[in-house]
This record gives structure tokens, sequence and C-alpha cells, in this order.
């Protein structure tokens, strides 16, 4: 409305508008050419290292009792069938993985991914109260900018509590030599 | 200038137009440098000469030793890829297009699989791959990170010119467009 009322002005209105118009849109090709620049979706610049699309920590729930967690980025997603866990020198037992979101792969057939925030209970083979304990994790996931990353080892110390029923705090698994 | 009626009369009008000329011609610098800097970080690679890639002997899916020396002297893509990566998946139909395309020009395509060689096996039949699918397993991928692959990711595309010189390396699918510019200035008809 606003818009059709200005175009109907005067002349000189009408070549301020033009001004603004040129201004406004070599602005826009501007930043559109910046964005260029920074070659998204696909430049490396902007996408991050695996270990930071896909935080990993972990923390007791009980004496007997992991739960390890994944914190993916927005616009990264983990594939569920990559994803294992392994703990030493108390092995997990019955580990399940909670159902991803599913989706066709010509490939591979039907996968799930995960997105957002993945928890994962690691029942242990026997209570390992004040033990250290350490936990392994293999993902593999890709970002929705078009590319994906090889499976990615990631691991973590953490020392099951002595007090039962308190769970201990997640620690974050630290950046491993890859990349530093 | 003068400050003359005439001129003072226009004056509004010719204000808005300088400064729509201004603003057109900063715009138009941002964009230069956008441009620049983008070229700049295209080309961080293109310095670099090939031989790494030249020396490389690698098996094929079938399990023959392939030199890339063999190629010395063609415009060669090379192209890290898997078949756990569906973006290098999708991009691949357009690799076999522009092989058969501009293989009489001297362009030759070479997949380096981050993959285990079943799978390879399987999805180049499925495909229809017309260019060699090389086996690098998971060491393939530091190989590309010394190639300026810093994140370790895939697709990664490097290009060498005629004389094994890096002529662009990507993170990322190609796009079709520029690819075809890039080979186009890099096969320049005879």
């Amino acid at each position: 409305m606003a818009t059709l009322d200005i175009s109907r002005g005067c002349g000189r209105k009408r070549r301020r508008l033009d001004a603004r118009t040129a201004f406004v849109a070599a602005l826009g090709v501007a930043i559109l050419e910046t964005a260029v620049a920074a070659g998204l979706p696909n430049s490396s610049a902007k996408l991050l290292p695996p270990e930071q699309a896909f935080r990993f920590s972990a923390r007791a729930i009980d004496a007997s009792t992991l739960e390890a967690r994944f914190d993916v980025a927005d616009g990264y997603y983990l594939y569920r069938d990559k994803l294992r866990f392994s703990i030493e020198p108390v092995a997990a037992r019955n580990v399940e993985l909670p159902p991803g979101m599913r989706k066709h792969d010509e490939f591979f057939g039907d996968v799930e991914t995960y997105r957002g925030t993945v928890v994962v209970r690691l029942p242990l083979h026997e209570p390992s109260q004040g033990r250290t304990l350490t936990v392994h994790a293999d993902s593999q996931g890709c970002a929705d900018a078009g590319v994906c990353y090889p499976p990615n080892p990631q691991q973590l110390k953490l020392v099951v509590p002595t007090s039962p029923g308190k769970p201990g705090a997640y620690v974050e698994a630290s950046p491993k030599g890859w990349f530093k | 200038m003068t400050d003359g009626a005439p001129a003072a009369r226009g004056g509004r009008a010719f204000n808005s137009r300088r400064r729509a000329l201004i603003l057109a011609g900063s715009a138009a610098a941002m964009v230069a440098l956008a441009g620049g800097a983008w070229l700049f970080h295209e080309r961080r690679a293109a310095s670099r000469d090939g031989a790494a890639i030249l020396s490389l002997v690698l098996p094929d899916a079938d399990g023959r030793e392939q030199a890339f020396s063999q190629w010395r002297g063609k415009v060669l893509v090379v192209n890290f890829w898997a078949t756990w990566c569906v973006p290098c998946r999708e991009e691949m139909p357009q690799f076999i297009a522009t092989q058969a395309r501009e293989a009489a020009n001297g362009v030759q395509f070479v997949g380096i699989a981050v993959d285990q060689v079943d799978k390879v096996r399987q999805f180049r039949r499925q495909i229809g791959l017309n260019y060699p699918a090389l086996i690098g397993g998971f060491g393939a991928i530091d190989l590309s990170r010394e190639l300026g692959n810093d994140l370790a990711a895939l697709p990664f595309t490097i290009v060498l010119d005629r004389a094994g010189r890096v002529a662009y390396t990507h993170l990322g699918p190609v796009k079709a467009s520029a690819l075809d510019a890039l080979l186009r200035n890099l096969t320049p008809a005879a």
C-alpha cells in the first residue's frame, strides 16, 4: 500500500525513491556477494570441526549407569547406525539407542538420523562407584551445507560418584589431536 | 561548478542522483572486495604444485594399482568421496556427464573413495561410473588434509591443470557452472 502511494508521488519524491531503491538494491547485492564470498553454504570457513558440530559428553546417573550425550549443532545431523559407545575398564551392556528421524537413502535404504540433543543410557556391567571410567564414542555425521565428516572417535574420563542417588556432573570430551 | 539558477533548480535531483551514484559505487567496491576475498580463498592452494597427487599410486575398485602419473598432462579432477556421504553421491552424476563431454578435451576425473571396496564397487555399478574409482580408505582423508582440506570433510575436489599445478580446491559440492567455467579456462580450444 505505502509503496503504491509513494510511487504515485511527485517527480522529486520519485527520484529520491529511485536513489534509495538503487542503494537498497546495491546493498542487497553487496550482502549477497559477501555471503557468496564467505562461500555459503559450502565454505569451510563457516563449517564447524566435527568435535564442535557433535559435542560429546557423559555423566554417571548412579553406580551402575552412565548417560552419554551428543549435542548436535543446528544444521548438522548424526547417523544412528554409526553411533557406538564403549566403556573401559567396566564394559557397558544392553545399550539401546533412541529412535532417530527416519529418512530414505537411495543407496542404504532407510536410515535414521539425530538432530539436537541425543541422550543414551549406558548400563554398566557392574556397580562402579568411585571408579574412573573412560567412555569412547564413535560417531559420523554431516552438515546440511553439503559435507560429511568421516567417523569421529571421541573419548572422555569420568569418576563414578560414591554417594548413591546423586548423578554426577556432565564431563565433556576434550578436543583430540585431530584438529589441534 | 557555478551556483547559477539552472544548477540550483536541478540541485536536488542532481544530489540524489549523485548520492545514488556514490552509494552504487561504494556498493560495487564492496562487491569487488568481497569477490577478491573469495578468489583469494579459492585460490589459496593454487600456488601449490600437484606433485603429491601425481606421485600417488592407489588400487582401483578391481584391485589394480593405478599410478596418477599416467594422467600427467591432462586436466585432472580429483574428487574425494564416499558412499556414506550423500552430498558426494549427489554430485557424481554431474561428474559423469562432464567426464563424457570433456574427455576429448583432455579432462580426466579420478575419484578417491574414503570407503570400503565392496561398497564402492556396488555404487560404481549402480551409478554407471565412467571414470576410475580408486580406493583410498580413511588414509585418504589425511592426504586430502595435506592438500588443503582443513576440516577433513567430504566431498573435496582438486583440479590440476595440464602442467600439474593445483588450479582449484573446494570442500563441498562443486557448482556445475563453476566447474564448467574452470574447465573451459584450463582446456582452451586448440
